[in-house]
């Protein structure tokens, strides 16, 4: 890629984001249409009422059989690079879903998101930091799943490596547990939230809080409601998850911290210097789209014009939803086996469950706006 | 990781594609301000939520202000009060987002529409507002 120039990159992105753009379009103009109206068992539209298929689990799940078996394993050069355009898709759509709130309705849910997901991430954080110990985990891979299962499955991982001295394989199969297990909360919870009769307030915080990659946590909030609008589980839901990913630098600074006591000679950095180069600044591009929409600049509620931002939203989102299923590879995650696996599922299935019950405890229907 | 083959992203660097995440989104709002504003002259209003129609206020050729009403919808109402979904049917009243004419009504009271299915009203609106 380093000698191909500007032209020559953008030219080798062109062939895998035409998959990614044509997979979609395939999907949400023939397929979902198509299932909505298909017979099965009787049942008119039952695909979409039972299963709850829908052209976001459609993506994520072409995704991964173009990876798993027409690519066999790996994606292939020639689409490599428009594959790579994944995360930016999807931040660009995270960014968008700043037009579904306004400052006022993001202060009467931030005191609740901020209290349970400091409190989560950072007691998952303790917590894998403990269970490590106790499983004689060698420090760097305690370290990076700490900040795996803490905060993000990929982001803070990669963020922590570093600085703790993690291997490449260390943080391959951190990434690959906590993918796995995302994956599989994914799919179950739209269930479990139907089953529990949860309204999108409830759910939008459960998934928040107990998921842990930003994808999969729009992902599932949109197999639950494919809505994109105010009170959805996906405005609800990202409000969790801007939070969140607002902590990565923070985690990535305490599990460093708790590296260097153990460490003689380990390198010092500051929480300054992290701040500086890990700090999502996406996160603002949310904040700036929140303000014009607070000051009511990009359409009234219920316009045409913000009908066809949503829309677009919607296709951005679509297109990182297909690459984040060709970035799930079936067999890395066989391969996470051992201690990783052990302390994935163990915190995994511990702040997914804590979370259900705190929800249910305390979380009312009504959501806040 | 540090690996270009394992990279994760295009960009030389997370804060690289975080940047051209927020130019990306800035790109597409400036778009579709545009589109809708100066390029698009008319706009077919559908309904915003399932619904039956129940009465239009305004006729072809009429101009309409920002706020004013263009069509009453019943619909069910779903809320949750103290943990219990409650669903009342009420008459929700929706309005012009711009100024403009009404350039034909297509819908009629008793219609049974689908959210985002049928257009109701067909509107221009004033060139550089926001329909």
């Amino acid at each position: 890629m380093e000698d191909k120039g500007l032209f020559g990159k953008i030219l080798a992105i062109v062939p895998g984001l035409a998959v990614m753009i044509g997979t979609l379009y395939v999907l949400r103009v023939y397929v979902e249409p198509w299932m909505k109206d298909a017979v099965v068992f009787g049942s008119k539209g039952w695909l979409v009422q039972v299963l709850s298929l829908n052209y976001i689990l459609l993506s994520i799940l072409t995704g991964m059989f173009y990876r798993n078996i027409l690519f066999g394993g790996k994606i292939p050069t020639w689409a490599e690079e428009g594959f790579r355009t994944t995360r930016l898709f999807i931040k660009t759509g995270v960014i968008m879903l700043g037009s579904l709130y306004t400052f006022d309705k993001l202060l009467k849910v931030g005191g609740v998101a901020i209290a349970l997901i400091v409190a989560f991430v950072f007691g998952t954080a303790l917590f894998v930091l403990w269970l490590g110990k106790r499983l004689g985990a060698d420090r760097s891979v305690t370290a990076t799943m700490a900040a795996a299962c803490g905060v993000c499955g990929v982001s803070a991982a990669v963020a922590t490596a570093p600085g703790v001295r993690a291997k490449p394989v260390d943080l391959a199969l951190s990434i690959a547990t906590i993918l796995g297990f995302g994956i599989m909360t994914m799919f179950v919870s739209p269930f479990i939230g139907k089953m529990l009769s949860l309204s999108d307030y409830q759910f939008g915080a459960w998934v928040g809080t107990g998921i842990l990659n930003s994808g999969q946590v729009l992902a599932t909030c949109l197999a639950f409601n494919p809505n994109f609008a105010p009170g959805t589980a996906v405005a609800y839901g990202e409000i969790w998850n801007v939070v969140r990913v607002l902590c990565i630098p923070f985690v990535v600074f305490f599990i460093t911290a708790w590296y260097w006591k153990g460490e003689a000679d380990a390198e010092h950095v500051s929480l300054g210097s992290i701040l500086a180069s890990k700090f999502p600044i996406f996160v603002l591009g949310f904040i700036g789209m929140t303000a014009l929409s607070s000051l009511h600049i990009i359409g009234a509620e219920g316009s045409e014009t913000l009908h066809l931002m949503r829309d677009v939203m919607a296709w951005v989102f679509g297109i990182g939803l297909v690459g984040l299923g060709a970035y799930i590879d079936v067999r890395e995650i066989k391969a996470a086996g051992g201690t990783p696996l052990r302390i994935g599922l163990i915190a995994g299935v511990s702040k997914y469950v804590i979370a259900m019950i705190i929800i249910l405890a305390f979380i009312p229907k009504e959501g806040a706006f | 990781m540090s690996d270009k083959k394992k990279s994760l992203t295009v960009f030389k660097s997370d804060r690289h594609e975080d940047v051209a995440a927020i130019l990306a989104s800035a790109l597409i709002v400036v778009v579709v301000l545009t589109y809708m504003a100066f390029i698009v002259p008319s706009v077919g209003i559908k309904a915003s939520q399932d619904g039956k129609l129940v009465e239009i206020f305004v006729t072809e050729g009429a101009d309409v202000k920002k706020g004013d009403k263009l069509y009453a919808l019943e619909v069910v109402k779903k809320k949750w009060v103290n943990n219990v979904m409650e669903e009342k049917i009420a008459v929700e009243s929706f309005t012009a987002k711009a100024n403009g004419k009404v350039l034909k009504v297509s819908g009629k009271p008793g219609d049974s529409l689908k959210k985002g299915k049928q257009t109701i009203v067909v509107l221009e609106h004033e060139k550089g507002t926001l329909p």
